[in-house]
């Protein structure tokens, strides 16, 4: 059963602290996740526990196939959980819950740059008059502001990512949910992009859970690194990264702190990835 | 042919300079599409005058235009030809609305497509003009049978052109839609919809070429009226300049309906990338 704590009728916060006196933001108990494929079973996730704390940027790392997305999607409710519980705090009735970044392309070709950025909002059924200030800090933000009225096909692969980050963050969730958004960018477009996702974080300071399987987004990114094992996915080691913000994504892996964390993870991955 | 220059690069020659004005009118697309039917039509013309055709199956081009010119003065081909035009539009739009409503439904739904797949698929391959004794049956003679039957024709082809995009849709943006909670109507409007319009439109394109054949044969029965109408009367009292007359404006109810709609295609998908000019 996915439990998500629903939104309380009481107008103060204090009251709503009273009925649930559980302080992690997000609270993930023996979850697990088989897949059924005909009479085969398939073990995707394998009972995690997972605290994270209000305003938290958490990184899970892991090679591929070990059940990082499977988790976001349970996350996101996109999933159920064969076993587990996950319980999201909320802040107030105003917020969705959680908003989800896609690693592919999943900006829609029919709405221009402004229609995407706003279609939370607009399913959510915000008046125009809203809207329209929301999206014009996040593309300007984001940089975007020039491509109002472009379609998707006119942007490129990283101006799509841009655009689809702006409308996560314009939803105004609690917790911001990303599957490895700049998977496919060439590496100078993923370094700027990270620099404007930390500056944007920044602002908002969202909880963030952000999967990848790039050991440098991890430790350039978060507070906190989650180490995923292979198959059957399950939580193998929690590293906290203590650099300091605001941080500038290259000068961050001179740090000698930077190539023992590395190497660290990087040890505990391939011990996951040889395994017979 | 390529040639190098001293420095050893090939030069391109440039050979719009030498060649002749004719055959630089040869390149042009548009010089090219209208000479074929213009040739043909006066290979036509001088086989009549020459007596190896026979004027009474096969009138000469520059008779059957006098026909037309004379008759587009008057008042009559203007009725039938409104008549034939107000046909195929009312049974398009009986036709087209349901059909991509149920294309979008049976989309995006497993079990209502299960339910219903057999009962279309069984009814698709049969010849919709086959239906028509049978809608005249119910309906009559009058116009709703032909309105009718028409629709029947545009409903099936824009049905499965519907089913198919809706069925295509990336799964990426129903996740999407999923991850912002949005409901099942959100979803059919600001997904399944704009998702499956290129589609819807290629439905359109085929169920409009479909109503025109359909109306054409429909009018033989029970009407004194429509382009289809005075093309079998012509043949019945053996009128024969008459019957080309109907059928160059049949052809240009077809070539002008696709015009048409390829042009609100325009408006309607602005999204789309710009197709590659086929003549470029």
């Amino acid at each position: 059963m996915l439990v998500r704590t629903r939104p309380s009728s009481e107008p103060n916060d204090a009251a709503v602290m009273d009925v649930v006196p559980v302080t992690s933001k997000i609270s993930v108990q023996g979850l697990s996740k088989q897949f059924r494929d005909g009479k085969m079973s398939v073990t995707a996730l394998d009972t995690c526990n997972l605290e994270v704390q209000a305003g938290e940027f958490i990184c899970v790392v892991g090679p591929s196939g070990c059940g990082k997305t499977t988790l976001l999607r349970i996350l996101a409710g996109l999933e159920s959980p064969t076993e587990g519980s996950v319980n999201i705090q909320r802040s107030g009735a105003a917020h969705p819950l959680t908003s989800m970044i896609f690693q592919e392309t999943s900006i829609f070709p029919w709405l221009n740059v402004r229609a995407n950025v706003g279609y939370g909002l607009m399913l959510r059924g915000v008046p125009r008059a809203e809207i329209d200030p929301v999206v014009d800090k996040f593309l300007a933000l984001m940089g975007l502001d020039r491509f109002e009225h472009a379609y998707p096909y006119q942007l490129s692969g990283g101006m799509k990512q841009r655009v689809s980050v702006a409308r996560a963050f314009a939803n105004d969730p609690e917790v911001l949910l990303m599957d490895e958004p700049f998977a496919a960018l060439d590496e100078q477009t993923k370094v700027v992009l990270q620099e404007e996702l930390l500056r944007i974080w920044a602002q908002s300071r969202k909880t963030v859970i952000f999967i990848t399987h790039s050991i440098d987004e991890a430790l350039v990114l978060s507070d906190r690194v989650l180490v995923m094992s292979g198959r059957p996915g399950h939580l193998k080691a929690d590293l906290p990264v203590r650099f300091a913000r605001p941080r500038a994504v290259y000068d961050l892996k001179g740090d000698p702190e930077y190539g023992r964390l590395s190497r660290e993870i990087w040890h505990m991955l391939r011990d996951g990835v040889v395994k017979p | 042919m390529i040639e190098e220059d001293a420095r050893g690069l090939h030069i391109v020659p440039d050979s719009t300079k030498r060649r002749s004005a004719f055959s630089r009118l040869l390149d042009q697309g548009w010089f090219m599409a209208i000479a074929s039917p213009i040739i043909l039509l006066l290979l036509w013309e001088a086989l009549v005058r020459g007596g190896l055709l026979d004027p009474r199956f096969f009138p000469a081009p520059s008779s059957v235009i006098q026909s037309l010119l004379a008759m587009a003065s008057g008042r009559e081909l203007w009725v039938h030809a409104g008549y034939t035009v107000s046909r195929m539009l009312v049974g398009f739009v009986l036709g087209a609305i349901p059909g991509v409503l149920l294309g979008i439904v049976m989309g995006l739904s497993a079990p209502i497509r299960a339910f219903l797949q057999p009962a279309i698929a069984s009814i698709y391959p049969i010849p919709k003009i086959a239906l028509f004794p049978l809608v005249m049956l119910i309906f009559g003679l009058g116009e709703p049978s032909k309105w009718v039957i028409v629709a029947v024709a545009v409903f099936f082809q824009v049905l499965m052109s519907t089913l198919a995009g809706v069925v295509n849709i990336d799964r990426i943006y129903l996740d999407v839609a999923a991850d912002f909670r949005a409901s099942r109507w959100q979803a059919y409007r600001t997904i399944a919809l704009p998702a499956a319009l290129p589609y819807i439109f290629t439905g359109f394109q085929l169920g409009l070429g479909m109503s025109l054949i359909v109306v054409v044969i429909a009018e033989n029965f029970g009407t004194e009226y429509g382009l289809g109408y005075v093309i079998w009367h012509s043949w019945q009292i053996f009128e024969v300049r008459d019957m080309y007359v109907s059928l160059i404006l049949v052809a240009l109810l077809g070539y002008l309906s696709q015009l048409g709609l390829a042009r609100l295609e325009r408006v309607l998908i602005p999204w789309r990338r710009p197709a590659k000019q086929a003549a470029s």
